[in-house]
């Protein structure tokens, strides 16, 4: 079959080429390269597809089951008597509740204070020429890297002294550390793509440097600041061993809440905690369906999520 | 030098009125929050732990005794090694497993499949959603008594017996990695998709129609398209994964019989377990030099990489 198509040499050097046999020899050979591509193109998608969402798929099945079924082996693959009751008992649980609310709350704080401050930060390493400016942005890269278990060994040291543990406000900053360093450089991507001209035009027109960061780029990178505070509070949402270890049942978030109301010593509520966890991605995954277009360029810019 | 004046690059015509502040000075100032809490929260406690390594201190006892490098010993003669050989399994395992199966998923979405912008979104779900979140699931998975995993597996007559995936030495590090596998593809799956679609397709068609085979044009045309983003995928994933808690945490707990054990299960159990905060930082400490190492690698690529 390779004998009568041309060799690579000569395709180049006469690309009529194609207009002989050996050019629809050539055609077929890449038709039947495309189909072979095609097969297993397909071939992939189908068995990572098995990996990738069977999961998902029991993660529902066994929110939707009864819990005596969830003790069945071996288990039932689809499951018969579907149920909503996993989900109106965690509506009626007050102590989720709190927990919820105080994902709410830290979330929401932390992506404000991560979205303020990494706008001052990101604004100034995009605009302004200064020594120290790549030595800073750096550090602040470089910052998201240091080992979490470790900053929250002496983190807890800290916060102890100051009589802090157990509060929002703990939560809030330790989160900080981790979602700050990441809205500095997504905001220092966005302020990027503003160009310089129009901040000379506001500053011939008059405008200080404060009033034109505040009333005239904020405004153009609000898109932007609000897909940092959305990531910020992702991530705030999703942490686990920060909440986990700096606050008790009363000011714990959500995902180390689950554990402490789900997980026993022998036997854990299998149905409950996936219909649990379904709540606690719920938020994630409608704040990343808008976010869909910043994903690329966030994550290369900010190296978001670990 | 002090006569000519170099021709000054006009700065661009700030306010005339108010302008106290030099521009540098301006910038700086706009950097001052952001710095000030780095500092507070995270260069002050980094630098307190590698200070604390030094010190035999309770976290349920006030004041400290200074020990020198006995903490360090403690581990330099103890699990150091183990658990930095766990540490790299880990980590290794969690980075090239998703690796490969992300980077196939890519290479097939991007052939133009119908529907694959679908099956993209699809496919992020693993990664979208939260990490303790993955971790329950998979807990749930692998459970030894009614997980679905060993009923399917003996269904189809491959094991005889329920096999307790999370608590024996031989699988549970296994178990943790294909966990972190499925919930870190999707990621690598969308940064090299958009690498892979920078790759004009005129260049694979004319490679193919040259007659270059499809293993030939991986080599020739796509790879070094996409080498830059794999690159950085692969380091960034191995820093993260280096450093990674959740999922080894909810999963064994760093057991059975500290088969999962890694530095961030080993910091926190040492200090909020065993309450030795000297010991717990002494080995963060060490961990940290090794983290610092792969950091500069890092930073030297992405500098190289040109950014502004």
């Amino acid at each position: 079959m390779t004998s009568t198509t041309p060799t690579p040499v000569s395709a180049v050097g006469r690309p009529q080429a194609s207009a002989t046999r050996a050019g629809r020899g050539t055609r077929r050979r890449v038709r039947k390269d495309l189909l072979r591509s095609r097969i297993a193109a397909w071939s992939a998608v189908v068995v990572i597809g098995a990996f990738g969402l069977l999961p998902v798929y029991w993660l529902l099945a066994t929110a939707l089951s009864t819990p005596e079924s969830t003790f069945q082996f071996p288990p039932k693959l689809i499951p018969t008597d579907l149920t909503l009751g996993n989900f109106t008992a965690l509506a009626e649980n007050d102590q989720l509740i709190k927990y919820m609310i105080n994902s709410l709350v830290v979330a929401s704080i932390t992506a404000v204070l991560s979205v303020v401050v990494a706008t001052y930060m990101g604004y100034s390493f995009s605009k302004f020429r200064y020594r120290g400016r790549r030595s800073l942005m750096h550090l602040v890269l470089a910052s998201q890297m240091f080992p979490q278990a470790l900053l929250l060994v002496t983190l807890y040291t800290v916060f102890s002294s100051f009589g802090m543990l157990n509060t929002y406000s703990a939560l809030v900053l330790s989160f900080t550390t981790f979602t700050m360093p990441l809205c500095v450089w997504m905001l220092k991507g966005i302020f990027d793509t503003i160009p310089d001209a129009l901040l000379e035009a506001a500053s011939i027109d008059g405008a200080s440097r404060w009033r034109t960061l505040h009333s005239i780029v904020a405004p153009l990178a609000a898109p932007g600041m609000i897909a940092a505070g959305l990531f910020a509070f992702v991530r705030g949402w999703n942490d686990f061993i920060f909440a986990l270890t700096l606050a008790d049942k009363e000011k714990q978030t959500l995902p180390p809440g689950l554990v402490s109301t789900y997980i026993g010593e022998f036997q854990t509520a299998w149905p409950q905690l996936m219909a649990a966890s379904l709540v606690v991605s719920v938020p994630v995954i409608v704040a990343f369906m808008f976010l869909q277009r910043y994903l690329v360029g966030g994550m290369t810019a900010g190296s978001v999520k670990s | 030098m002090s006569t000519a004046a170099p021709p000054q690059k006009a700065p661009p015509p700030r306010e005339r009125s108010g302008a106290r502040l030099s521009n540098g000075a301006f910038a700086l100032l706009l950097t001052a929050p952001g710095l000030a809490l780095f500092a507070a929260i995270i260069f002050y406690p980094l630098l307190s732990a590698l200070f604390t390594g030094f010190f035999r201190q309770d976290l349920r006892l006030p004041g400290r005794e200074f020990v020198g490098l006995d903490n360090f010993a403690y581990w330099l003669d103890g699990d150091f090694l183990a658990i930095l050989e766990q540490t790299l399994i880990f980590t290794v395992g969690a980075t090239l497993v998703p690796f490969v199966i992300g980077f196939g998923l890519a290479l097939a979405l991007n052939t133009g499949l119908k529907g694959s912008g679908f099956l993209r979104g699809l496919f992020l779900f693993p990664w979208v959603i939260p990490g303790v979140v993955v971790s329950f699931l998979w807990m749930w998975i692998f459970n030894a008594n009614y997980g679905v995993l060993n009923g399917v597996l003996m269904e189809a007559g491959i094991i005889d017996e329920s096999v307790a995936w999370l608590g024996r030495p031989g699988t549970a590090m296994l178990a943790v990695i294909v966990t972190k596998t499925w919930a870190s593809f999707p990621w690598m799956m969308v940064m090299l998709l958009a690498g892979l679609q920078t790759v004009p397709k005129e260049l694979h068609e004319a490679a193919s129609m040259d007659g270059a085979g499809s293993i030939r044009r991986f080599f020739a045309v796509t790879w070094p398209q996409v080498r830059g983003v794999a690159s950085i995928v692969l380091l960034l994933e191995f820093i993260w994964n280096f450093q990674h808690f959740d999922t080894i945490y909810v999963l064994t707990g760093g057991g059975p019989a500290g088969t999962t054990e890694t530095f961030a299960t080993a910091v926190y159990q040492t200090a909020f377990k065993g309450f030795d905060i000297g010991r717990a930082t002494a080995l963060g400490g060490l961990w940290m030099l090794l983290l610092l190492l792969l950091v500069a690698v890092y930073l030297r690529i992405t500098e190289r990489k040109g950014d502004a």
